[in-house]
């Protein structure tokens, strides 16, 4: 399989993106990415600075995945979430006893959370969870 | 491009679980039939240059593939070959490049050929091992949907489709009912047997709301075209097929960055672009080959090209406007979904349904045609970031 080893520099290159959750924000178009770049991916502006990402948001889109990658435990519910102030995050939502709970435009916030254990390796990352107060 | 290019031969195998084939065999036979469907002869030292679509072969680990592969297979050693892989458009864009290397005045007669073998591993490592739709370096992250592949992807579009467009499971399984039922026709189709709403409805749940039968198959196959110069078509054929346009659109290859999950722009831009260059409407067109890798992903992209207004492919589907016999037949060759994707042989089997239907020779799924004008579309890779679209046309 081609996913990253746990010990692999994708996930010490990435680091202040994933635990830190730094992006970046395009002065010229507003839009807001991550990891950092030189280059806007939408317009090709430079004028780019570091934005900080929100932790919380609302649910985009989301699926219910019964065949997911290996190390994941079927089912995974991959979400695509619109953060509060602006940017839009992938993720996989947790502590949701039943798939039926989650909806799209649901309020939902990142946790930390080991994502996967790899080669004896533990991996941490941010998952989502819905909110409790819902309004 | 319009009035340079002309296909003067197209060629394919049976698309499906071909165990006893190698890649090579794939390859020689498709090669082959495309010689012999070239109705005046074709000396196959006249091609003097040739592009070969592949994906898989070091994505997969089955050996890496380059230009001479082809050349050593196929008899043509000595010419220019390049090895090209551009995601699910790979076969569209082989094609593209081959009609590129004609319009430009470098070569007179040119090769596309694309071949695929998915099945001598099992699904997970096949189009699941390279990261399927997900496969960029950031997607591959674990706190980024690490390897999702293409079902979640297209999931989480049918989902939205589903809450912006309401669009319901019955509406996607359609696709299904109609595309199988256009197989059964194929003498070329991976799957040919018909199924209902209620069969796709109740197979597995790959990722909701998609199910198995929402789901194209994994498939080994191989495609090829000759084109050549369109003031020398007719020396070797009565019926050539002319290109009036062929183009690549490209989108973010990270999902997050796009904006709406409703619409793909990377399908927007090929259609667009190639439309232009063709100098023609969405509404001049008779049929279309799209790429249906999932149900859902077949409204998008008749909506996405041009031949529905957003929201409203489902309704059209359901009254039939892209049956085989409808307004705008959608799919005659039964699609991804019943014809199969063998990911770098697909764009270049639906050009070989194209042609065979522009040319009336497509037996029982004979669509009925008015412009004599018809389509290829690809759609994939990473975040469905690039789309690959053609129009052939029987006059130049």
């Amino acid at each position: 399989m081609t996913q990253p080893a746990p010990a692999s520099p994708v996930f010490w290159r990435f680091n202040a993106e994933v635990f830190r959750l730094i992006g970046i924000r395009c002065r010229k178009c507003g839009h807001i990415s991550y990891p950092r770049t030189k280059i806007c991916h939408e317009c090709g502006s430079l004028d780019l600075q570091e934005y900080q990402l929100s932790r919380t948001g609302t649910i985009h889109t989301f699926c219910i995945n019964w065949a997911p990658p290996p190390n994941f435990e079927p089912p995974i519910i991959p979400v695509a979430v619109d953060l509060d102030g602006g940017g839009r995050y992938l993720g996989i939502m947790t502590e949701a006893s039943t798939p039926e709970e989650v909806k799209v435009g649901a309020k939902v916030e990142m946790v930390l959370r080991k994502m996967i254990t790899d080669r004896g390796l533990n991996v941490y990352g941010y998952k989502f969870r819905l909110v409790e107060d819902q309004q | 491009m319009r009035g340079k290019v002309a296909v003067i031969g197209v060629g394919m195998i049976r698309f499906g679980e071909l165990f006893e084939q190698s890649l090579e065999n794939m390859i020689q036979e498709a090669y082959l039939s495309c010689l012999n469907n070239i109705d005046k002869g074709l000396d196959p030292k006249e091609i003097k240059a040739a592009w070969f679509g592949q994906w898989s072969g070091g994505f997969i680990g089955q050996g890496a593939q380059s230009g001479q592969s082809l050349a050593t297979y196929v008899g043509l050693l000595g010419i220019p070959v390049t090895r090209l892989e551009n995601a699910c458009p790979t076969g569209g864009d082989t094609f593209r490049h081959a009609c590129l290397g004609v319009a430009s005045g470098a070569y007179d007669i040119v090769l596309a050929l694309g071949a695929e073998k998915m099945r001598d591993k099992p699904s997970a490592e096949s189009l699941g091992g390279a990261g399927g739709g997900g496969g960029s370096e950031t997607g591959n992250h674990p706190a980024w949907m690490m390897g999702q592949g293409g079902p979640a992807i297209q999931a989480m579009h049918a989902t939205r489709q589903m809450y912006e467009l309401g669009y319901t499971m019955e509406d996607f399984a359609r696709v299904a009912v109609k595309n199988h039922h256009n197989g059964t026709f194929c003498p070329y189709a991976h799957y040919r047997f018909e199924v209902t709403i209620e069969q796709v409805l109740n197979s597995y749940t790959v990722c909701w709301p998609l199910h198995l039968l929402d789901c194209c198959p994994q498939t080994d196959g191989a495609a090829a075209a000759i084109v050549c110069r369109a003031d020398l078509a007719k020396n070797f054929t009565d019926k050539p097929v002319y290109v009036l346009g062929s183009n690549i659109g490209t989108d973010h290859s990270q999902l997050w960055d796009r904006k709406s999950f409703v619409e793909q722009l990377s399908t927007v831009r090929a259609a667009k672009g190639a439309f232009e260059m063709a100098g023609i409407q969405p509404k001049d067109v008779d049929f279309a080959e799209l790429h249906d890798c999932f149900t859902n992903t077949e409204l998008m992209n008749i909506e996405d090209v041009g031949f529905a207004r957003k929201g409203e492919a489902a309704r059209m589907l359901k009254d039939g406007e892209f049956d085989m016999h409808g307004r705008l037949p959608v799919n005659p060759s039964g699609g991804l979904k019943a014809h199969g994707h063998p990911i770098a042989a697909t764009g270049l089997g639906q050009v070989y349904e194209v042609v065979t239907q522009l040319r009336e020779e497509a037996d029982k799924r004979q669509v009925k045609l008015k412009n004599g004008i018809g389509v290829q579309h690809n759609v994939g890779g990473p975040a469905f970031g690039v789309s690959a679209f053609t129009i052939l046309s029987r006059s130049p």
